[in-house]
């Protein structure tokens, strides 16, 4: 290629894969206008094959981790690096996508509008692949606003008036976070003076006092911006809103693909701190919003009716717990946080797919599912007590001990306490939702909902057995997704 | 040969038994194939062997505990095994007769078998742990023997009774046995034995050779008496419980709801008597603990004479025979007691052994009576001993027995007793003097009663009572009990029991107390009730074994029932406020929250953002600048 910057495309696949997917649906809707029902199938393939290849890379090794876009000066510093952890993320965006496009599928059968939004959904999905590899300010920022943007529109795109209130919240909120991390990123590059996320920077800027001010205040808006897309408290108010107004394929990405990007970038900062900066200081910044994340989270969950509204306080809470093992401050505490955002992603799908697939809105249309509708209910089970950390969801709990033994072999105390009374009050929070499952049906509604269950299609149930089928596997077997990640 | 082999086939008979259950012919066949062959090899075992033989099993590894699981055979083990085996077969045989026409007869027939397994488990047990194994069995199998017809809610509560009251008193069992086995570091009887023991060869000759009992005492490395003392104090109390001794003594008489057959098994060989075997193991601890040996005299003096007058006042013949095993136990159990040092408890093994021939036989005889006079009381069994010729000479035999009249083998037995109490009087040391005294009374008190049985059952009657359908081989376990009865006391000639000679003035003045018991007895004449006679009016308070039952209600179980209340008071109403407190909280809390976020507008959403901006870092720039 050129001589200035080396290119892999094998490596890059992850990313170029859903690009192709872009490239293809505007061509194609160029070509034959209005009669675009191959979109999303077409989407959903790109995106599985780009997950295949992601997965590719997890089996490898931290210490040789995938690389290109590698510059010829400084020596060695490559603008994409993907170690096994970031691969997996990138997986997992992938694969979240898909299950969102599924959803899609069957929502919006017989609209005209299938190409845009393949389009925006496959354009996100890059933009979620590139920045849990980007190792630079530019293409991080770029990455992740490409990540951001076109959820605004999928989530307008339904065209009622509560989705136009839900876009317009997302809006707002979207464009007030890049300003911080625009912000925070000039901050940074002017306290390390390097634009790559580099330890060595990171560590001679915090030797120095007036650039350690800089930086802190850098790391502050960063965390700060970062925590809008993770929706961690205070930076929250968008999620209910925006999950019950839009349709369930984008609430199903926001839930998930959108999530696992956040994380991902959130996992190129922290990784940059780790080794370099001294723990207290980003264990406050980030410990501040886990816990109020935790606690009001979990607690405003347990008031919530409507499924959605409570899987969207749910994904609040969840959000804290993944940032819970990132105050130590340690590589442990990478791998915790990459593990758990895996896990929930996968159960959070399972669960709005089973939501989808009965189209119930309180929690009392769920009532007896396990007996009416087995497969769905089973489903919904495990994904509610894989989010609860109990048993047979296996895989809830490791990732559960997983985060809170980062920060108490760091010492952060008030950090695991507060995650002990969110364990407490999540299971009141999901086994509720379980006993509903469990119930006796009541027969007066029961025709009614058989009637509601004709509209869904094949491919949610797609979603729900794949889903169920990752979930069972890594329970069983809870190394195949912790180990990948060391 | 291994003494395994005396409790495998009772134990497979019970298997196979539930197996077979509802075939009445074969599980009869293999009830009393499995006690027969136990009986056989018993009896085997007994001619053919001379020393003691252990059988081991793998020792389970419990860290510093040892747990060798060893079973030991000796003669005396081995006859007190072979009269066990005895009454069980005589007992199974006869209930094939007996419950024929019961529904759940199989049930019944694997019950005998297991309980007898259990009681040969205690008998040639030499591990601490086997022994609780075969006790806590014993105490359910009684519990679903007693409650056999368990349709009448009588049996129910007598079971449930019986059930309790020795598992309250086998609290004190097992936390003896745990304690002795502790302090010995192993569960070997043999080993507890040494390590609790007394070394008093050591102890004299430190005393002789100038030093202090507290110095020879430490010098000899002799175990702490006091502990001693309690551990065996609650052994004790746990044999008191299961033998149905004061304060536990009143289970045994509500138990008689059970079929006869099982009321047989559990007085003569089993349950009872299985108190006895364990402290006879333990004896050589017993002899050392004079406060261990008083609680136990006193209990067993208290029993042996109170029950002997409840047995003569009773107004059902089958509860006297009850009463009268009480009094009985006692006297066994008074035996170990009063025994000094050197004596041994073979005494008190004798009179076991004795006991278990005539009183199976009294029982199986009386079944045989209710059935042909319908009942149990002594108004319907008048006269009932006319239905069959081998009932006539069972009572006779069976009552005089009883009485202890010499030369039968329940006066053989009685004779060694008193000699035992008479050594111990005279050393000194023991309850011996007590007991000797009670059991002269008792001796006395049980001829009386015994006289009253044999009158009323033999009274002339115009119209002969009978019994249907009574096999061949039920009279022919009466006659064989029978003649056992007779010539039982011969087992003396074997020099199985190491008692002492009985001088002629003992056999004087056992006739001459049996005798004044006789004659008080007979003072309304031949044909008169003698309870009738001299204790009418005592005879509605005996027949509620004068109101314990209130009393163990007023005492245990409504203390016991107050008390959960208050507990559960405490648990409901105290420590479930805290724990429904936080729910409230948390449910506030998540109103709170959703309170907070009902206006969801964009405005709000990006003021919190830049709120929470300032504030992060405010907090980041103060604290690390």
């Amino acid at each position: 290629m050129t001589s200035l910057v080396s290119v892999d495309a094998v490596v890059l696949a992850p990313a170029l894969a859903p690009v192709l997917g872009v490239v293809l649906v505007l061509v194609g809707d160029a070509v034959r206008p209005g009669r675009s029902r191959w979109a999303l199938p077409l989407a959903g393939v790109v995106l599985v094959a780009g997950a295949l290849v992601a997965l590719r890379g997890s089996l490898g090794s931290e210490l040789e981790p995938l690389r290109t876009l590698c510059l010829p000066a400084p020596d060695g510093a490559c603008l994409w690096t993907a170690g096994p952890r970031t691969s997996t993320l990138q997986a997992a965006v992938l694969l979240a996508s898909a299950a969102a496009l599924a959803l899609l599928h069957d929502g919006r059968a017989g609209r005209r509008d299938t190409a845009v939004t393949a389009t925006l959904l496959l354009a996100s999905a890059t933009g979620g692949v590139a920045v849990a590899a980007a190792r630079d300010l530019g293409s991080w920022l770029v990455a992740l606003e490409l990540a951001t943007v076109p959820v605004v529109a999928l989530v307008a795109l339904r065209g009622t008036r509560s989705a136009a209130h839900g876009a317009l919240s997302l809006l707002v909120t979207s464009l007030a976070s890049f300003a911080l991390l625009v912000l925070g990123a000039a901050l940074w590059l002017t306290a390390t003076a390097d634009a790559t996320f580099s330890s060595e920077a990171v560590a001679a800027a915090w030797a120095d006092p007036d650039r350690r001010r800089v930086l802190v205040l850098a790391v502050t808006l960063l965390v700060a911006g970062l925590g809008f897309k993770l929706s961690l408290v205070p930076f929250h108010a968008w999620t209910p809103q925006a999950y019950a107004a839009a349709d369930l394929g984008t609430t199903l990405f926001l839930a998930a693909a959108s999530k696992v990007s956040a994380v991902a970038a959130l996992l190129v900062v922290v990784s940059a701190l780790v080794g370099a900066a001294p723990g207290p200081a980003v264990a406050v910044l980030l410990g501040l919003p886990a816990v109020a994340s935790l606690l009001l989270g979990t607690v405003v969950a347990l008031r919530q009716d409507d499924p959605v509204r409570l899987l969207a306080w749910s994904t609040i809470a969840q959000a804290g717990w993944v940032v819970v093992p990132l105050t130590a401050v340690s590589a442990t505490g990478l791998r915790a946080a990459a593990a758990y955002v895996v896990t929930y992603a996968a159960a959070t799908t399972v669960a709005l797919a089973v939501v989808a697939r009965t189209g119930a809105r309180t929690l009392a249309g769920t009532r007896g599912l396990l007996r009416r509708d087995p497969l769905a209910g089973g489903a919904l089970g495990l994904a509610l007590l894989v989010l609860a950390g109990l048993p047979p969801g296996v895989i809830g709990l490791v990732v559960k001990v997983l985060a809170l033994s980062a920060p108490v072999a760091a010492g952060v105390w008030p950090v695991a306490a507060a995650g002990v009374v969110a364990v407490v009050l999540g299971l009141a929070v999901y086994l509720r939702w379980v006993a509903v499952l469990l119930a006796r049906p009541e027969p007066a509604d029961g025709p009614g909902e058989e009637a509601g269950d004709t509209a869904h299609g094949r491919s949610t149930r797609v979603v729900v057995v794949a889903g169920t089928v990752v979930l069972v596997l890594v329970s069983a077997l809870p190394q195949l997704l912790v180990g990948g990640l060391s | 040969m291994t003494p395994w082999l005396l409790v495998l086939p009772t134990v497979l008979a019970a298997g196979l038994g539930v197996a077979v259950r509802r075939d009445d012919r074969w599980a009869g066949a293999l009830a009393v194939t499995g006690t027969g062959v136990t009986l056989l090899l018993a009896l085997v075992a007994w001619i053919s062997q001379s020393g003691t033989v252990v059988g081991h099993l793998p020792s389970l590894p419990l860290g510093d505990l040892e747990v060798p699981l060893t079973l030991a055979t000796d003669p005396v083990r081995l006859a007190v095994a072979a009269v066990v085996a005895l009454v069980a077969t005589a007992v199974q045989a006869y209930s094939t007769w007996y419950l024929a026409a019961d529904d759940r007869y199989g049930q019944f027939a694997a019950t005998v078998s297991l309980f007898t397994a259990a009681m040969l488990l205690v008998v040639v047990s030499s591990d601490l742990v086997l022994t609780v194994v075969g006790w806590e069995v014993m105490g359910w199998c009684s519990y679903l023997l007693i409650g056999h017809w368990s349709r009448r809610p009588a049996a129910r509560r007598a079971a449930l009774k019986a059930f309790l009251v020795t598992r309250v008193a086998d609290i004190g069992f097992v936390l003896g046995l745990v304690g002795l086995a502790a302090g010995a570091r192993s569960t070997d009887l043999g080993a507890v034995v040494r390590a609790w023991d007394r070394p008093t060869a050591c102890i004299d000759a430190a005393v002789v050779s100038g030093s202090s009992l507290g110095d020879a005492l430490g010098a000899c490395g002799a175990p702490d008496a006091t502990l001693r003392a309690v551990l065996l104090v609650l052994v004790v109390i746990g044999v008191l419980g299961k033998s149905a001794q004061v304060p536990f003594q009143d289970w045994l008489a509500d138990a008689m709801e059970g079929p006869t057959p099982a009321s047989a098994l559990i007085h003569a060989a089993t349950m009872v008597a299985a108190g006895t075997v364990v402290l006879a193991g333990l004896f050589p601890l017993l002899a050392d603990s004079p406060s261990a040996r008083w609680v136990l005299g006193l209990a067993a003096s208290v029993t042996m004479l109170l029950a002997a007058v409840l047995a003569f006042a009773q107004s059902d013949l089958k509860r006297m025979l009850a009463w009268s095993t009480v009094s009985q136990v006692a006297i066994m159990l008074g035996a170990v007691a009063a025994a000094p040092d050197g004596a041994g408890p073979d005494a008190g093994l004798l009179h076991l052994w004795s006991h278990a021939l005539f009183k199976s036989l009294l029982f199986l005889a009386v079944g045989w009576a209710a059935v042909a006079a319908g009942g149990t009381a002594a108004t319907a069994l008048r006269g009932s001993a006319a239905a069959a010729p081998v009932l006539r000479a069972a009572f006779l035999v069976g009552f005089l027995s009883l009485a202890g009249v010499p030369l039968v083998v329940g006066g053989v037995s009685k004779e060694h007793v008193l000699a035992t109490a008479w050594d111990g009087a005279v050393a000194g040391d023991g309850p011996g003097i007590v007991v000797l005294v009670v059991l002269v009374l008792t001796s006395a008190v049980t001829a009386a009663y015994s006289t009253r049985g044999y009158l009323v059952l033999t009274a002339h009657v115009r119209q002969r009572p009978t019994a249907g359908g009574v096999t061949p081989a039920a009279s022919a376990v009466l006659w064989v009990l029978t003649v056992l009865v007779v010539f039982g006391g011969l087992v003396l000639l074997t020099g199985t029991f190491a008692v002492g000679e009985v001088s002629l003035l003992w056999l004087l003045l056992t006739v001459l107390v049996v005798g004044l018991g006789v004659a008080v007895a007979l003072r309304g004449g031949f044909d008169r009730d003698p309870a009738e006679v001299l204790a009418r009016r005592l005879t509605p308070h005996a027949d509620r074994g004068l109101g314990v039952d209130a009393v163990y209600r007023r005492l245990v179980a409504r203390p016991v029932v107050r008390l959960a209340r208050v507990v559960a008071f405490l648990d409901t109403e105290v420590v479930d406020a805290y724990v429904r407190g936080t729910a409230v909280a948390t449910r506030a809390a998540g109103w709170t929250g959703v309170r907070l976020h009902r206006g969801e507008r964009p405005s709000a959403g990006v003021g919190l953002v830049l709120a929470a901006v300032v504030v992060l870092g405010l907090v980041g720039v103060l604290a690390w600048s």
